[in-house]
């Protein structure tokens, strides 16, 4: 090992009891409590699901307003940042600051894409002719699918977009030339959160989405 | 847990092609879940098995490579299993809830209208309906050739009969299971709530009588029925 790749795998971190940097034990433990966040977020969608199955007298059927192949794409969209973001801790690790710059740019493309895409989805529910999804209504009858369908996504879209500023501020910090090897653990945080908003994603879309159109 | 080899920035190095490999299992395993909802060739619980088998692949594999636990001490694993766990079984316990629906099974609402009728027994409670003007038997008696809401015991005048106000109405209802039962009027002018937590919770039968302004019928009533976190109503 060269003293130079030596130096950059230095992170001058203080030693804990645990071994392990007090700042990734305290977002591990962050994400565990997020679970069941977002646990109960996709329980209570699910058994409403389940218990009000039907709108005013007709089964509940969402296919009509589901864009299934938009959905699909901001799902390889969001896979891709994942990616992004697993480089750019590498990269940091490594004491790359270009690549850990282009990798940062790229996940916070790719977040926004995800997220303009769930705004534009969000638009098109809320305004499709005849069969208007709102957070209490489905096609003008009263309905409880629309309030946990937005607070479950909804929720899920605002951690993305705490995670796109997030990356942004590292993005930004990176021109200032301060950026070094020392902040490689708090970008491998910032990447967990990223990772963790990506699994989630994983659970949602075939559990919202996709499950639509197995019965 | 902890793998590091002799120079981390190779190692570091080989990571991209894990990474890129992942990404790329990734992607397909999604690409998989797409297909299998639009050949719409399986059943639905072929369906929702493979979507599941699908997400924990997925889902392990960026928890164990991206999220770099693959690497990192156990104590990072417990503490994002510790979540996880209890969110899992929270959803499951929430599911067993509702695996026991409440159902009702009869449910009637029937004017007590009987007119009064000669040499008939009455039991303390009865309802009974003449000229137009109801009545409840305050005690069991043997009813006259007339009408009267007094009769003779031992030689003293005793109330056979009180007038009430409204008209009396017969409740009944047979649920399955629940822990809380709410009955109401559905039309304004017509006012009735009832609500009550029965106990045993299971093969429930109530019944109650209620002095109603109008005239009403089953239609006029709702009946719901809350189980756990399970509420059902007979409309």
């Amino acid at each position: 090992m060269s003293e130079a790749s030596a130096h950059a795998l230095e992170h001058h971190e203080p030693e804990t009891s645990t071994g392990i940097p007090n700042k990734k034990v305290l977002m591990w433990a962050f994400l565990g409590s997020d679970c069941m966040f977002f646990g109960t977020l996709i329980s209570t969608h699910l058994i409403y699901r389940k218990i009000s199955a039907t709108v005013g007298g007709n089964t509940l059927d969402v296919r009509d307003i589901f864009d299934i192949e938009l959905t699909s794409f901001s799902t390889f969209i969001l896979l891709a940042s994942s990616l992004f973001m697993a480089l750019a801790v590498s990269a940091i690790h490594k004491g790359n600051l270009s690549s850990t710059r282009w990798m940062l740019f790229g996940t916070i493309i790719f977040g926004a894409i995800f997220l303009a895409c769930q705004v534009y989805e969000f638009t098109h529910f809320v305004h499709v002719p005849g069969n208007e999804l709102t957070l209490s209504s489905y096609r003008g009858e009263p309905h409880v699918f629309g309030s946990t369908f937005y607070v479950l996504t909804g929720t899920h879209g605002t951690h993305v977009a705490i995670g796109v500023f997030w990356l942004i501020g590292w993005f930004v910090y990176s021109f200032t030339g301060k950026m070094s090897t020392a902040d490689a653990l708090d970008i491998e945080c910032c990447g967990l959160y990223w990772h963790f908003v990506d699994i989630v994603w994983i659970l949602i879309f075939p559990v919202v989405y996709l499950m639509e159109y197995a019965f | 847990m902890s793998g590091h080899s002799e120079d981390p920035v190779l190692e570091e190095s080989k990571r991209f092609f894990t990474f890129f490999n992942l990404s790329m299992l990734l992607v397909a395993i999604t690409g998989i879940e797409i297909v299998i909802i639009y050949v719409r060739a399986f059943d639905g619980p072929v369906i929702i098995t493979v979507l599941s088998i699908c997400s924990v692949i997925k889902f392990v594999g960026v928890m164990t490579w991206f999220m770099h636990l693959r690497w990192d001490k156990i104590l990072n694993t417990v503490l994002f299993l510790m979540g996880l766990v209890i969110a899992v079984f929270t959803f499951f316990a929430v599911m067993y809830m509702l695996d026991n629906p409440p159902e009702v099974k009869e449910f009637s609402v029937t004017p007590l209208e009987q007119d009064w009728e000669a040499k008939t027994e009455y039991v303390k409670g009865d309802y009974t309906k003449h000229n137009d003007s109801y009545y409840v038997a305050e005690i069991a008696h043997q009813s006259g050739d007339t009408f009267s809401t007094q009769i003779m015991l031992d030689n003293e005048p005793v109330n056979s009969w009180k007038k009430v106000e409204g008209i009396p109405h017969q409740i009944s209802w047979k649920v399955s299971t629940g822990d809380m039962i709410e009955i109401n009027s559905l039309k304004p002018g017509n006012p009735f709530f009832h609500q009550y937590h029965p106990y045993p919770e299971d093969n429930i039968e109530g019944s109650k009588i209620s002095l109603l302004a109008e005239s009403a019928s089953t239609e006029d009533f709702r009946i719901k029925v809350r189980s756990e976190a399970f509420w059902v109503e007979n409309q």
